[in-house]
């Protein structure tokens, strides 16, 4: 496992080389890319939401119910915030990766962060 | 989709990543299940009788067919959708692999000795390589971001499992499945004592020579440290004996006449005009006499019409394989008389899924890659 004083590692996220554009507005092709990520995230929490239905079939824990009427505590309400800002990020990469490389910082070195 | 078979390196998924990755498989099976198709149609019936109305023939090659087809709407559709998807692919497993990356490297550490690791941190990474990441791959296949580095390994046996949409098996080892059915059939009594597998990554082809012929040395060299590193660990974890060693296939620092089998999988695709040969004649020098060289790479253009040739180039110019639009007309086996090899044991070959032992869900669907044999 990882010691506390380990480094935490942040991979590079864009790869090296020129993009092509693929329509005659740029805009349309960042659309395009957060359209397919919102596609593919969709998915994603389709999957989760299927996995918690049926754990709670399985194993008969509450009652789906409850989840309407549910209230949220502070300690969650930190990790969903944490949640969906990943999840902005990830969407709006596109628009990240066009102000790192005018920033020039896309070149895919290492980027290593301090825990 | 049917899951990658686990071995002690791969890098676990937990669910919304295991989720993730398994909508972008599905995305491009249906990019080119669905989407790909039409630009036949499109071809046709739009791009076609408007090239004839304004230039009174047909496109007589590719490259023409590549002028009029990328401002079709269409194309350009499907063309930047399945760019996305190669991105994709690697977003889907770098949150994987980030996770792990302390265990990851701690266990590639304590890897065991079958076989063996040499690295050579001096070794001049070639500019094929560093221009742009082969693939989309962030951080390509030869950068460290952290000492003794696997990364970059972790996520290409992932990625690529994804990028096939399976078809290099379960095992990850379609193109060894391959080369060594193919070599058996070609050799039936060939009974080779070290084989060299250049260009290798992560080892998923030697790894499976090595498991079918486990009395027989196993060498695979390749620039990227961090690859190295994960296919090692891979390969003591899947019980197979594989020499790993960081060198270029241009000029590596084997012994002249050492090899009974010299050989690589869609390799020589990555490299450039210069080392191509480099690596041609790298092959005869390490070759015994009556070895054999094994080069299998991507369709050339020959025998291409000019929209197949066109559709089939895709992934030069939008996935980072620069060096395969020069390939696609270079002359194999005058490759192979510059190296040395005599006209009469030169073999242009080629191996499909055919050869596979074990049977994937793309194993019958004809695609051949073309294997440029000579034998010393």
């Amino acid at each position: 496992m990882a010691d506390d004083d380990q480094k935490k590692i942040k991979l590079p996220r864009t790869a090296k080389g020129k993009k092509p554009q693929y329509f005659a507005d740029p805009t349309v092709d960042k659309l395009l890319s957060m359209v397919l990520t919102l596609m593919g995230e969709l998915s994603v929490t389709r999957d989760r939401l299927d996995t918690v239905e049926r754990l709670i079939e399985n194993n008969g824990l509450f009652k789906v119910d409850d989840i309407e009427h549910y209230e949220i505590p502070d300690d969650v309400n930190t990790i969903r915030t944490e949640r969906r800002g990943a999840y902005i990020a990830r969407v709006l990469k596109t628009v990240q990766d066009e102000l790192d490389s005018l920033q020039q910082k896309g070149d895919g070195k290492n980027t290593e962060l301090e825990d | 989709m049917t899951p990658l078979s686990n071995h002690d390196m791969l890098a676990g998924r937990i669910h919304d990543e295991e989720s993730r990755q398994s909508f972008v498989n599905d995305f491009r099976v249906h990019l080119a299940g669905q989407v790909f198709p039409g630009n036949f149609p499109t071809y046709y019936n739009r791009v076609l009788p408007q090239f004839i109305k304004d230039k009174g023939r047909e496109p007589e090659t590719r490259h023409e067919v590549r002028r009029v087809m990328t401002h079709d709407p269409y194309y350009s559709f499907w063309s930047a959708m399945q760019r996305n998807s190669q991105e994709m692919i690697w977003d889907s497993v770098i949150d994987s692999v980030e996770r792990q990356l302390p265990e990851l490297i701690d266990k590639s550490r304590k890897a065991g000795d079958k076989g063996s690791l040499t690295l050579d941190p001096d070794l001049e990474i070639p500019k094929y390589h560093v221009a742009a990441d082969i693939h989309l791959q962030p951080g390509a296949y030869h950068s460290d971001q952290i000492e003794d580095d696997v990364a970059a390994g972790a996520m290409y046996d992932l990625g690529t499992y994804i990028y096939s949409m399976g078809g290099l098996g379960t095992g990850n080892n379609a193109l060894g499945q391959i080369t060594h059915g193919f070599y058996k059939n070609e050799f039936p009594d060939a009974k080779p004592t070290r084989v060299l597998d250049m260009g290798c990554t992560i080892g998923g082809s030697i790894t499976y020579w090595a498991q079918q012929m486990p009395d027989t040395e196993c060498h695979a060299i390749d620039v990227g440290a961090p690859v190295l590193r994960y296919g090692h660990a891979r390969a003591e974890a899947l019980g197979a004996a594989v020499h790993f060693s960081q060198q270029n296939a241009e000029k590596t620092n084997f012994e002249d006449g050492s090899f009974d089998v010299v050989m690589s999988h869609i390799l020589l695709h990555e490299t450039s005009r210069t080392a191509i040969q480099n690596v041609f004649d790298e092959s005869y020098r390490l070759l015994k006499p009556g070895g054999v060289m094994m080069h299998m790479d991507l369709p050339q253009a020959h025998g291409q019409a000019p929209l197949e040739g066109f559709l089939f180039e895709w992934e030069i110019y939008n996935n980072n394989e620069h060096f395969f639009a020069q390939l696609r007309d270079m002359d194999m086996v005058e490759l192979c008389r510059k190296a040395g090899f005599k006209d009469e044991n030169i073999h242009p070959k080629s191996a499909g899924s055919f050869w596979m032992e074990d049977q994937t869900p793309y194993a019958d669907d004809g695609f051949e890659f073309p294997i440029t044999i000579g034998i010393k």
